[in-house]
């Protein structure tokens, strides 16, 4: 030991490299594996993607034909969806973060309640919305009960990201607007809201891919019909139950249901991008950089 | 209508909404009770962890033994956590300590597009890609091994993003403090930023395990389904949310209940799990991750 | 005659008292400049002149504020919303809606009462009043955000003057802004000297001596902050009484 400084960083250099290889192998095989995901995906769904599969009709039970109806049907249940949660969890940020004092009991407890909401499961959501929207309300296997058990499944997403978009908001814009003589509901809907709006919008958005990717919320509300939906009491099946029951209940379903996959995939990748995209000018919204 | 009384109507109906919001887990609950309630009242409870197998459709012996179902999907959380966590973890440290920072949002973004791949499409993927290829080193592939790859998969995002931010949340005057002492990179690692993230990584560990205990959709396609002790990895099981979803579409009676308390035993778990990390949070850690 | 006229008011937040038994009176289209060390409640006055303590949980006002020795502005009962548009009020830091400048005036204008038609002339004038609109006239509908910090604060006191208020309280209007803009400022809130009241916070006394006709001194006197010393401020400078302001006013350390 006549050196002490020289022996200790060769062993400190070893370790480094050691963790740099295994960290680095960690991170390359969680992308590669996921590339390898997509890539099958790809492989298996490209060959049967077509115009004609995007709008054409479901046959002999979504072996042939298309998925037109299941997006028309999916669509449906969406904006269902979002015409009971966006109100009810906009409404809900509003009040927490404008009308009642942070940490007071009122709020703890809706926040509360809104994170135990979080938690639940999603096919727990599912068995509620059969009981509850199918049989109790009497609305049965159909587009709206299962918009309706989505909605209660996003809320929480919806109630969090608005919630931080509103606290995110410049401190001094309420006392500013106060000082002008401004009522509330005025500085909520000329100031505060449109300020906000990128963020909500992040919030829509966050619970659109939320939403589109569920399936087992929507397996026993929203039913299996492949038929072209003509009203919101109607049975419809949504794609991602679509490609669950290609896959699982009938043969030969995979190449249609590879194909689903890959459509599924491709906008929930979309919608993603745009909440990242939206959170940016978000951002840059608030430093005054654009108008 | 004077603006005050415009001000105080908005109010309330924004409360009314928050009240509908915050009070909803409360109604889902109470519906789960009452779908549970005939369990609890004819003495089926304690079939649940006294009966041998499953069999709740019998006429003639029907059986409510829920002991592999909850194996299971106790099995196939750990599993999972047990492949996710070091690898997210591992690939969190590279990414804060050793990536560089041009390519670390590109990781970064590129987990958060991961972490919204939708269940049914792991599940999908597993069926067709994985589950043959298990079949080929072990019949018949849909296992409990399978299931817990995939569901593996789909939580690795989680664990990774809260890992990393976690990470993240260490002030790099510290990590430079620890430079500044002449301590290597490994030494600041281990000493200094780990220990520091420790809890923020905990957590988002924590929050990957609950969700792993209430995933359907990517472990009902490959988990092979039978209710069932496994005795090896290649076996299959069949976890409680998939036997709610395979078996919730016909069930009547007794059975029904039995699924009611199913669900009611899921959503306890994972309420405990996350309303103990809201406290754990809310005590003692100073807000990370 | 006064504008304004406080009398043994006191203010506290939940257990910490900001102000005690402080008076004062505001005259008419005067500059009233507020001064005194960090912390002695000089922003808790002016928020009390246009009742934004409302914002403040746990904020307790006692004592009278009558303005134009008729309304009593700490009643819970004066529509606070009218008396805003009376009293206006510039802030530190700049806050102009993150909207396009037109929408700034329009928001205020609007849920006052002022018809579409009569508002762009408002905004020409008041733009004008602040030397603001050569600079900004030809982009209007530009976002607010996009001007520069003596520019927004400039924008701030034009939106305030749209209003037509009596009094504009002014809470440390140049601190975060760079000495050039400061300066303009200043002038623009000198120039409206004899047709606003106008009370300003600062902490910066050779403003004070430039532009206040008079001034108060505040300093925390038993844990509680209170005005130890107002009159002129020609007076105020040159010959003061209080120990405290005294030194204060001479740049010594307290
Ligand atoms: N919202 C509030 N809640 C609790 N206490 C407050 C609040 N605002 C001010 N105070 C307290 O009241 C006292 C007076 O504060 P105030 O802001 O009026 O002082 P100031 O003279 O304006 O100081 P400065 O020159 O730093 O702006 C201080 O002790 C402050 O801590
Ligand atoms: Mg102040």
């Amino acid at each position: 030991m006549l050196n002490p400084l020289a022996a200790a960083p060769r062993r400190a250099r070893r370790l480094d490299r050691a963790i740099a290889i295994a960290g680095g192998a960690a991170s390359f095989s969680t992308l590669a594996v996921f590339g390898w995901i997509v890539w099958d995906l790809i492989r298996l769904g490209l060959p049967n993607l077509s115009w004609h599969f995007l709008t054409g009709e479901v046959e002999t039970a979504g072996r042939s034909g298309g998925i037109g109806p299941v997006l028309v049907s999916t669509l449906l249940i969406l904006l269902c969806c979002l015409a009971v949660a966006v109100p009810l969890g906009i409404g809900c940020a509003v009040w927490l973060s404008e009308f009642v004092r942070r940490g007071s009991r009122a709020s703890r407890i809706v926040t509360g309640g809104v994170d135990l909401l979080a938690s639940v499961p999603s096919i727990v959501f599912g068995l509620f919305g059969m009981t509850f929207f199918c049989q109790v309300l009497g609305l049965g296997f159909s587009i709206l009960s299962g918009g309706l058990t989505l909605a209660c499944m996003i809320l929480p997403i919806l109630v969090r990201t608005t919630l931080l978009a509103l606290e995110g908001l410049p401190a001094d814009l309420r006392p500013g607007a106060a000082a002008l003589g401004l009522t509330r509901t005025t500085t909520l809907r000329q100031v505060l809201l449109p300020t906000a709006l990128p963020g909500i919008l992040v919030a829509i958005t966050l619970g659109v891919g939320r939403a589109l990717s569920e399936t087992a919320a929507l397996l026993f509300t929203s039913g299996y019909s492949t038929r072209w939906p003509d009203s919101l009491g109607e049975s419809g099946r949504a794609l991602s139950v679509h490609i669950y029951d290609l896959a699982m209940n009938i043969p030969n379903g995979s190449p249609n249901a590879s194909a689903s996959a890959l459509v599924l995939l491709v906008l929930i990748l979309l919608i993603n991008l745009t909440a990242t995209g939206l959170t940016e000018r978000w951002t840059r919204h608030l430093s005054g950089t654009t108008s | 209508m004077s603006r005050s009384r415009t001000d105080r109507f908005v109010q309330w109906s924004l409360g009314g909404l928050a009240v509908l919001s915050g009070g909803l887990v409360l109604l889902i609950v109470v519906f789960l009770l009452l779908g549970a309630w005939p369990t609890i009242q004819s003495g089926l409870l304690s079939h649940l962890l006294t009966d041998e197998t499953w069999r709740p459709g019998s006429d003639r012996d029907p059986q409510f033994g829920l002991l592999p179902m909850l194996a299971a999907s106790f099995l196939v959380t750990a599993l999972s956590i047990g492949i996710a966590a070091p690898f997210g973890v591992a690939g969190a440290v590279f990414d804060r300590f050793y990536l560089p920072p041009g390519f670390r949002r590109w990781n970064h973004r590129l987990l958060e597009l991961l972490a919204g791949v939708p269940s049914v499409v792991f599940g999908f993927w597993g069926l067709t890609v994985l589950v043959p290829a298990i079949n080929r080193l072990h019949p018949p592939g849909q296992s409990l091994l399978a299931a817990s790859l995939v569901l593996s998969l789909m939580i690795l995002p989680t664990v990774a993003l809260t890992s990393q931010a976690a990470l993240r949340a260490v002030p790099e005057s510290e990590t430079l403090a620890a430079a500044g002492l002449g301590l290597g990179r490994a030494r600041t690692i281990f000493s200094i930023a780990l220990p520091a993230a420790k809890s923020g990584i905990g957590g988002g560990i924590l929050l990957a395990v609950a969700r792993a205990i209430g995933e359907t959709m990517a472990v009902v396609m490959v988990c092979g389904n039978i209710a069932e002790f496994p005795s090896s990895l290649f076996d299959p099981v069949r976890p409680v949310t998939s036997t709610i979803a395979l078996e919730m579409g016909y069930a009547s009676a007794d059975h029904k209940a039995l699924l009611y308390t199913a669900g009611l035993i899921l959503v306890l778990a994972v309420a405990a799990l996350v309303g103990w990390l809201a406290f754990r949070g809310s005590k003692n850690v100073p807000a990370s991750g | 005659m006064s504008q304004l006229s406080v009398s043994r008011l006191s203010v506290r937040y939940g257990p910490v008292k900001a102000l005690r038994d402080v008076s004062l009176e505001i005259p008419k289209g005067q500059i009233t400049a507020l001064v005194g060390p960090s912390g002695c409640g000089k922003s808790t006055l002016l928020h009390t002149l246009n009742r934004l303590t409302d914002l403040v949980d746990g904020c307790e006002v006692r004592g009278s504020v009558r303005l134009d020795d008729d309304l009593e502005i700490t009643e819970a009962t004066t529509d606070v919303l009218a008396l805003r548009r009376h009293i206006g009020m510039v802030f530190q830091k700049p806050n102009p809606f993150p909207h396009s400048i037109r929408r700034n005036f329009e928001i205020p204008l609007r849920e006052h009462g002022v018809s579409r038609a009569n508002i762009p002339g408002i905004i020409e004038r008041c733009l004008r009043d602040v030397g603001l609109w050569d600079e900004v006239s030809t982009r209007l509908d530009r976002s607010a955000l996009q001007l520069s910090g003596g520019q927004q604060q400039r924008l701030c006191i034009a939106r305030a003057l749209a209003l037509d208020p009596e009094v504009i309280l002014f809470d440390e209007p140049c601190s975060a802004l760079d000495p050039l803009a400061s300066a303009v400022v200043e002038d623009h809130i000198a120039a409206l000297r004899g047709r606003v009241t106008v009370v300003i916070v600062t902490h910066n006394l050779a403003q004070a001596r430039r532009i206040a006709d008079r001034l108060a001194v505040f300093w925390v006197r038993d844990g509680a902050g209170t005005i130890v010393e107002t009159g002129p401020a020609a007076n105020l400078f040159t010959d003061p009484t209080d120990p405290d302001a005294a030194r204060y006013l001479s740049g010594e350390r307290g």
